[in-house]
């Protein structure tokens, strides 16, 4: 349907101020070009680039959208390792950016936040309160909350130990894709139990409504000790997993690993020696120092389980913060020297070994690509396979790119499937709709679909992420 | 990069913007970025991306992208993030060769730089 792009500038200008529309080509670019490594298309572009203030303008631009049948994609940061934030078809692009307020009630146990506020400097803001923000994105610099609540990712975190971040929202303020305002949840730190409509929404992926304030607990932050181990194979790290599970001891808030590779180019990234091998790192948690002792001196006697070459608590903070950034960097210089194609793979606990290996398999020996390296690093105690495909250039055509990325993914989610897991830390939709046929069947999808169509007759808002188009 | 130098290097420009990752970290550090309370196009890696699609054609010179482009304070803290991140480009000099074949286009009347 053709879109008069003055007509529509002047009505949207018209409910948030001229300010804050966009028209102009470059700024449309700018807000359809996501993290995904192909280019974008003319499909991608959008007619217009809109930021509202509060839920009212909202309702308006939705009201507006539906009348004159234009789709609506909700932009946070764009920092979507799955193509959320890649608007899939021309339409309004509703930048929740400008919407940062934030009131903490301590008083209350809880904080209110709007859903643009960027984690990094949410979890600064909640540090007087002593407070724990449960969310950690390796993007948080620039990911915003309501983009995080509507994943509903632990991204580092270990799900067993801090659980999903969606478990901390006691309410939220929605706009349904129709228009309306609700407001939902509790005010009390006591959050219902039975048909309440916060968990409905929360990871909803911007299908269900647009998040327009969020109600989140004030959680007491946990007192912290770490723990280096150095191990000659990765698949040491994978039995010390699988045993944690196994024997029930209590998981870390963060159980990470670099494996052999890795390793050596995070830990010369950060300007320490290589290891001998793979490296896992550990954040062991408690309410109390006795406790937080406690319980790592018990976690360092269970690794011995995975016979590592050394494996000693970190005093020295300068030492644990190079240790730790090494797992950051090690995924940032890696990209430096050529191309990354990502999976995520999360089985279950006692399938991880086997999974891990075929993971490996699958990804040095891609059809779409041949002499491609493989990488793996990140959660693995959450448990959560990254398989990395690494190729040496940056020069590949965006048809290639394309095809490897999607060769990785469907090869990697018959894992999942075959293993009884999900994926999911990046969200479900879009690019992994077809994986969710796959293990759900078609009911499942159908359900999904007519959810949608009740809540959003016109398929207005993020249109095609439902559909799984790229 | 020297600009001088860089006539017919659009190919250079583009190899060194495929360096970037995408990972948006020297978003939230650009001072025109903050100013505009968080326009994704007043960032350094909105201008990055511009500058590359003009290069593909799917944007022309227009006035909007010569006030993004000259909007740009070549402060240097995408830059510096940006090496913290291990990518280490050089933004404010790619920024600067968008805006030399800007000046370029100017004298010679082309609107697209498309390769």
């Amino acid at each position: 349907m053709a879109v008069d792009a003055k007509k529509l500038k002047k009505d949207l200008a018209k409910i948030v101020g001229k300010e804050h529309v966009f028209t102009d080509r470059p700024t449309s670019l700018a807000y359809a070009k996501d993290t995904m490594p192909w280019d974008v298309e003319e499909r991608n572009m959008p007619h217009a680039v809109v930021r509202p203030i509060n839920s009212n303008e909202i309702s308006l631009i939705l009201r507006y959208a539906n009348e004159k049948k234009i789709p609506v994609h909700i932009h946070g940061s764009g920092t979507s390792l799955v193509g959320l934030g890649r608007p899939k078809t021309n339409c309004i692009v509703l930048d929740t950016g400008r919407m940062k307020t934030l009131e903490v009630f301590p008083e209350r146990g809880y904080f209110e936040v709007g859903p643009g506020y960027h984690i990094g400097k949410l979890r600064k803001a909640l540090a007087p309160y002593n407070a724990l923000l449960p969310a950690f994105p390796g993007s948080e610099l620039v990911a915003t909350i309501g983009g995080f609540v509507s994943v509903n990712t632990s991204a580092h975190a270990v799900d067993a130990a801090l659980f999903k971040p969606g478990d901390y929202v006691l309410g939220m303020e929605v706009v349904l894709p129709t228009g309306e305002i609700l407001q939902t949840g509790t005010e009390s730190t006591r959050k219902p139990a039975g048909i309440e409509v916060t968990k409905f929404f929360v990871g909803s992926e911007g299908l269900w409504c647009v998040i327009t304030r969020l109600r989140m607990r004030l959680i007491p932050l946990p007192i912290l000790k770490y723990i280096v181990a150095y191990y000659k194979r990765t698949d040491d790290i994978l039995d010390t997993v699988m045993a944690m599970y196994k024997q029930g001891i209590p998981t870390p808030m963060f159980f990470e690993y670099l494996d052999e590779k890795s390793s050596k180019i995070g830990f010369e990234a950060v300007g320490l020696k290589a290891p001998p091998g793979a490296v896992a790192m550990m954040a062991i948690h408690s309410s109390t120092q006795v406790g937080c002792d406690e319980k790592a001196k018990n976690f360092l006697e269970f690794l011995e389980v995975g016979n590592p070459i050394e494996a000693k608590i970190v005093t020295d903070k300068k030492e644990w913060d190079q240790i730790w950034s090494s797992r950051a960097e090690a995924g940032n210089y890696i990209y430096r020297l050529g191309s990354t194609f990502g999976s995520e793979i999360t089985v279950r606990t006692d399938k991880l070994k086997e999974a891990f290996h075929e993971a490996r398999d699958i990804i040095l020996n891609l059809d779409s690509y041949k002499g491609n390296e493989f990488f793996s690093f990140g959660h693995i105690g959450a448990p959560t396979i990254h398989a990395y495909a690494f190729i040496p250039t940056k020069d590949i055509p965006n048809q290639v790119k394309i095809a490897i990325a999607r060769e990785v993914r469907e090869k990697t989610e018959d894992l999942n499937i075959k293993y009884g897991g999900c994926g999911g830390e990046w969200g479900l939709t879009a690019q992994r709709v077809p994986f969710l046929k796959k293990k759900y069947g078609q009911a499942y999808y159908d359900l999904l679909v007519n959810l949608k169509k009740t809540l959003d007759p016109n398929n207005i808002l993020n249109r095609g992420n439902l559909e799984g188009w790229m | 990069m020297d600009v001088s130098q860089k006539e017919g290097a659009k190919e250079t420009l583009l190899e060194e913007i495929a360096k970037c990752r995408g990972c948006r970290f020297c978003v939230d550090v650009c001072p025109t970025y903050q100013a505009s309370e968080g326009v994704e196009s007043m960032s350094a890696y909105g201008r990055l991306q511009i500058i590359k699609y003009l290069l593909r054609g799917t944007l022309i010179f227009d006035d909007a992208l010569a006030y993004l482009l000259y909007s740009c304070l070549q402060c240097r803290r995408c830059e510096v993030t940006c090496k913290s991140k291990g990518q280490n480009l050089d933004i404010c000099e790619i920024i600067q060769l968008g805006r030399y074949l800007l000046s370029r286009n100017l004298v010679e009347g082309s609107r697209s730089e498309r390769i």
